[in-house]
């Protein structure tokens, strides 16, 4: 009985886990780069700079299911913010936003084709092909 | 009807008509994602003041030959971009826009901003070559794209008076980080057309050339830093609308006067700039120094602070300006100063309304106000402004 509700109690610690699951940085399981700062990774999203650890210019990547929250944990900005962001830089000629992906399965594919690609899951998403340098909790 | 008071009708409608036609498509703000060769998208912003004052006619900028007058107007704001990015490779890419707005033609005629090539290297340099916008200020290249700050426009006293539309010649920038930030510098050089209204009778058609600067930034978190310097030299072809003359015959002084402070031969520029954006938090402030070689100066500055709550985030700013001409007598020199308070709520993702009261104490008056007479000491002004920005 006690080991039953040993067992009702980290279930319980799972799903509760997984409903409030984080997100995966990830890149290419071959770009040959271990892991990223924070600061790398707003660099690189927000259209600073755009230098992989591995030297190559990044391909960032965008993904519309998870882009409010990634946005919200990464920089503390909502998705009008964004684009005010974006709007500033796009039309002073400065910089070209992500690429927008509309769903989990295109944003891998792009990941998987793409040594230089930058993107973004739910940790739920995880594939093995998809290598993670960071890990924002929400 | 009372010249001064005549709405822009036509101009309305044909950015009413595209706006309509532009916003269904854009709910899903195409413009900002970089998948496509060839993106199109642009900026608008519809935007009415109210004056308070029967006195002077406010402008958004030098380049405004007609203000806006006691009663509501909607030239000063109202304006419409389009822009074309077109990616050649990995390494090219050109870049073309199109404004339309109110301007030193007197009407809403469009304008090609900016038409450039640019050439990335590696992720930290970056060439560009044609026509390219002009950011010795923060936020000068993204002085009309309304959706990108929270103001109804950026301050009048800062950017007012000394901004180009253009340059035409090559910029190179490079990035790199620096301890635990991110720094960037960036040189330019090339040359410009300007045209001032300095009046009702008197304009100024500027010939800016050897015109090269640069400047150097550091971020680092939340903070932004920028220091700049440009000059250039520039000669100054005058026009003068003799009816203008011949209706108020005591702004010839005047208008002798501040032709005589736009008569100079080269011009240097200092600008500080920072932001600070931690959360729910936007600092900016700037100080500028302007100095010509006839010894003018042309001080400005502004501080504003907002804070986002929900959709909403008000906002207060304080803004002046002081110019100071010493061959011209004391008495001619421009001053004044600014509080505004304002909010701006987003609608959607790609839809602003924005709100804005300012307070502006005209101390010494000269630029920046129309339809002034001679004799006008200066006021305390009232202005209410609506816009509404959008992206698409």
């Amino acid at each position: 009985m006690t080991r039953f509700r040993h067992f009702i109690a980290a279930a319980l610690l799972v799903t509760g886990g997984l409903a409030h699951a984080d997100i995966a940085v990830v890149t290419n399981a071959n770009s040959g780069i271990a892991q990223m700062s924070r600061s790398d990774v707003i660099n690189i999203f927000m259209g600073r700079y755009r230098k992989l650890p591995n030297g190559e210019l990044a391909l960032p990547i965008d993904l519309a299911p998870v882009k409010a929250r990634f946005y919200q944990a990464l920089v503390d900005k909502n998705l009008a913010e964004i684009n005010s962001w974006w709007a500033r830089l796009v039309f002073s000629g400065q910089a070209s936003p992500p690429h927008q992906a509309e769903t989990t399965a295109q944003a891998i594919s792009l990941v998987v084709h793409n040594p230089s690609a930058l993107g973004y899951v739910d940790t739920h998403h995880l594939t093995s092909e998809l290598h993670v340098v960071l890990v924002l909790h929400e | 009807m009372d010249g001064r008071r005549v709405r822009p009708v036509g101009a309305w409608r044909y950015l009413l008509s595209l706006l309509l036609s532009l916003l269904p498509v854009s709910a899903g703000a195409q413009a900002l994602a970089g998948n496509e060769p060839l993106t199109v998208s642009g900026f608008g912003t519809l935007g009415v003041i109210h004056n308070s004052s029967s006195e002077a006619a406010f402008v958004r900028d030098l380049g405004q030959p007609k203000g806006a007058g006691e009663g509501w107007s909607a030239r000063v704001d109202t304006l419409l971009g389009g822009q074309v990015d077109l990616k050649l490779n990995d390494r090219f890419d050109v870049t073309l826009q199109g404004i339309s707005r109110y301007h030193h033609e007197g009407d809403f005629s469009p304008e090609l901003t900016w038409a450039f090539l640019r050439y990335t290297p590696s992720p930290g340099w970056q060439l560009r070559a044609g026509r390219l916008g002009w950011d010795s200020y923060l936020f000068s290249e993204s002085r009309y794209v309304g959706y990108a700050y929270p103001w109804v426009r950026p301050p009048v006293d800062h950017y007012g008076i000394l901004q180009l539309d253009y340059i035409e010649g090559v910029d190179v920038t490079y990035r790199r980080p620096l301890g635990s930030g991110l720094a960037w510098a960036k040189l330019f050089a090339g040359r410009s057309t300007s045209h001032l209204v300095l009046s009702e009778a008197l304009s100024a058609e500027m010939d800016i050339s050897n015109l090269y600067g640069g400047h150097l930034n550091y971020a680092l978190g939340p903070w932004q830093f920028r220091a700049s310097y440009a000059r250039a030299d520039s000669d100054a072809d005058f026009s003068v609308d003799r009816e203008a003359f011949a209706r108020n015959p005591r702004t010839l002084v005047l208008n002798t006067l501040i032709g005589r402070a736009f008569d100079y031969g080269a011009i240097e520029l200092y600008s500080l700039g920072m932001t600070y954006e931690q959360g729910r938090w936007q600092v900016q402030a700037m100080q500028n120094r302007s100095t010509t070689d006839s010894e003018g100066v042309i001080d400005s500055g502004f501080v504003s602070l907002g804070y986002r709550t929900g959709q909403a985030t008000p906002y207060v700013m304080f803004s002046r300006v002081r110019t100071s001409f010493p061959e011209i007598p004391a008495g001619e020199s421009f001053r004044q100063r600014t509080w505004s308070l304002g909010m701006r709520y987003d609608v959607a993702t790609n839809l602003a309304l924005k709100t804005q009261l300012d307070r502006v104490h005209v101390i010494r008056p000269g630029l920046l106000w129309r339809e002034t007479d001679a004799d006008w000491e200066g006021d305390r002004i009232t202005l209410v402004s609506l816009g509404l920005d959008f992206i698409f």
